[in-house]
């Protein structure tokens, strides 16, 4: 089975530490507790380059910072899409236009964009899990002709809490060969479509291996990764053609904090992107 | 060339004429690498202080940067360097061997860490062999040559009443050059420095490979108290929080020693914990030390200087745990 190479340990800067000060420039809302920012530098810049599927460390320099994957990308601004669940991301939602916040980064390493041409993607998040694959996925829709099928498959807890709903049922169903599947975990006066956690869900829509040119991505909590994985293997998917993104409580960024390692492997610099059969061969309590 | 002990004070007062320079010496009861100057007499019979030096190099509370909010909300950075000429004079070899440790974390990799560079360029280490070893000691078992670290600027290898001195740098070269009103040009021959405690480190790290879900984890971590003081008495645990402090519209952030004895330490705001009871916690930390390090840096983690053997309140035995590991049988 062929595998795609995942470069690790790339990312690489000066003076890792200090943060920039930059300017929100919108944000939108996305569910109730799910906001998107898009950061410029004080000069109207982009704060920094970066390939899909990096992390930057966005926060309030009075109350601390967060690592989080950088959601979108323009030639003028980043974006971040920032759940409010703790102190941070509760000052973060605070947020207005125009006001300053940190930034520092990008840290870790990318998603296999040149690895992953020519095959059919198979995109499958939860909840706020979405923000990271998508950095994937818009990719893949910039650059359309490089992949074949594409299938997200992405579920939520209740309908509040779909991010992304404008592109989820507006603009990326009418993308060619795109396909957009969505599941509920529990009933919704707001739904009328599947009603089923992501697995079973993933398992009815029988998307195949086919033949190992379907590349499956997931990013969500314990139990959707752990359930999904096992989803693909007993497809057939092979461990080298499984990639999820790791999330893991981070301070540094840089690998010398020390918290984010699986065995020898720091999420945050040689992560936060890994395949299956990656992971397999760490000693991970992730 | 020789450095009679008898001129070692001598020698302290011209070194911290310019520089601070840090001794082992007892302070307020702990042993440590205090600055040199009154009130702080040097014990280089010492055999191991209780603190490491490494606050040195990474201090237990450092100031990165201060910042200020103004009344529209605007930040303003202002970057902060602390670091300053320092000179570490009795430090020991595992001591060495630790910074060894510390230079790969924090300088390679892809990023090096500003705060840690620019406090080693300015270190300089002076490095006493041992003429004799703790209780504790189990150095040589870790690869640490008790008379010699290769990395230090000026090597001081006991000789009984005189040092044998040996600049192992260009900065040491430079530093030694300017003693000669308390060196003597003659040869000593270094004392045998014996240490009673053994482990036998062969095949260790392959053998973890295959103990992840061991029992052995178990064992051990059921008496473990997670109090963190291996981790802060330990000279190569560099794992560090960041965060800040805010008075009025000035703050600072700054970073801290942390602990991955704590179950915090890995908590993730949403209340997921990767490694939430202590047997993963003390899994993790003996993994890093004895296998996770080697496999990342090519070197082990631990540096055989029984710190952590002495002061464990429940006597949780680093050296013993070496021995289980060599002795089980899958």
């Amino acid at each position: 089975m062929p595998s795609i190479e995942i470069s690790h340990g790339c990312a690489k800067g000066e003076r890792p530490l200090v943060p920039q000060v930059c300017r929100v420039v919108e944000i939108t809302e996305e569910t109730p507790d799910v906001k998107s920012f898009r950061l410029q530098t004080l000069d109207g810049k982009k704060p920094f380059d970066c390939e899909p599927g990096q992390l930057g460390m966005f926060g309030l320099l009075q109350y601390g910072e967060c690592m989080f994957v950088v959601s979108a990308q323009s030639d003028e601004w980043v974006q971040f899409t920032v759940k409010k669940v703790g102190l941070v991301t509760e000052h973060l939602h605070d947020l207005a236009v125009g006001d300053e916040v940190s930034l520092r980064g990008p840290y870790g390493n990318w998603w296999p964009t040149e690895g992953c041409k020519g095959k059919d993607m198979l995109f499958i998040a939860g909840g706020i899990g979405l923000p990271p694959v998508r950095s994937f996925l818009l990719y893949c829709l910039e650059h359309r002709e490089d992949y074949g099928r594409i299938d997200l498959v992405y579920s939520a807890s209740k309908y509040d809490d779909l991010v992304f709903k404008e592109q989820l049922f507006d603009v990326w169903p009418n993308d060619p060969d795109m396909h957009v599947h969505v599941s509920l975990y529990h009933e919704d006066p707001q739904w009328d479509g599947e009603v089923a956690y992501t697995a079973p869900f993933l398992d009815s829509l029988e998307l195949g291996p086919e033949d190992g040119n379907r590349v499956a991505v997931i990013c969500g909590g314990p139990s959707l990764s752990r359930t999904c994985r096992e989803s693909l293997l007993n497809a057939g998917y092979s461990e080298e053609l499984i990639l999820t993104t790791l999330e893991m409580r981070m301070k540094c960024g840089v690998g010398k904090c020390g918290r984010c390692n699986m065995g020898g492997h720091f999420i945050c610099l040689d992560g936060p992107i890994f395949s299956l059969a990656e992971i397999a061969t760490m000693h991970s309590d992730v | 060339m020789i450095l009679n002990k008898q001129k070692v004070a001598a020698l302290l007062d011209h070194l911290s004429g310019a520089r601070d320079v840090f001794v082992p010496a007892t302070v307020d009861g702990v042993a440590k690498f205090a600055r040199y100057g009154e009130g702080v007499q040097p014990d280089f019979g010492m055999v191991n202080t209780t603190m490491p030096p490494k606050d040195l190099l990474f201090p237990q509370t450092q100031k990165m940067y201060h910042f200020d909010v103004d009344a529209n909300g605007s930040y303003r950075i202002h970057e902060y360097d602390e670091s300053r000429e320092q000179v570490v004079f009795g430090i020991r070899p595992c001591d060495m061997r630790s910074i060894v440790c510390m230079d790969e974390v924090f300088l390679t990799k892809g990023f090096v860490d500003e705060f840690y560079a620019n406090a080693r360029d300015k270190l300089l280490t002076v490095c006493v062999g041992c003429a004799q070893a703790a209780e504790t000691c189990f150095c040589d078992s870790m690869g640490v040559d008790p008379q010699m670290a290769p990395n230090a600027d000026v090597m001081l290898q006991d000789c009984g009443d005189a040092y044998l001195v040996l600049a192992q740098t260009e900065k040491g070269e430079a530093e030694v050059a300017e003693w000669s009103a308390f060196t003597e040009e003659a040869d000593a021959q270094p004392v045998t420095c014996d240490l009673t405690l053994k482990v036998d480190m062969e095949g260790v790290v392959d053998k973890l490979e295959g103990m992840y879900d061991a029992p052995i984890w178990d064992n051990l971590s059921i008496k473990c108290l997670n109090c963190g003081t291996c981790t802060y008495v330990c000279p190569t645990c560099h794992c560090f929080d960041i965060s800040q402090d805010m008075r009025r519209k000035d703050g600072i952030r700054f970073r801290c020693w942390d602990s991955c004895m704590f179950s915090e330490y890995t908590m993730m705001a949403g209340g997921h914990n990767p490694r939430p009871e202590k047997l993963e916690r003390v899994r993790n930390r003996f993994m890093h030390k004895l296998n996770f390090f080697e496999r990342r840096y090519g070197m082990s983690l631990c540096v055989g200087c029984g710190r952590c053997v002495e002061k464990c309140p429940v006597a949780l035995d680093i050296t013993r745990l070496i021995d289980e590991i060599g002795a089980y049988d899958a």
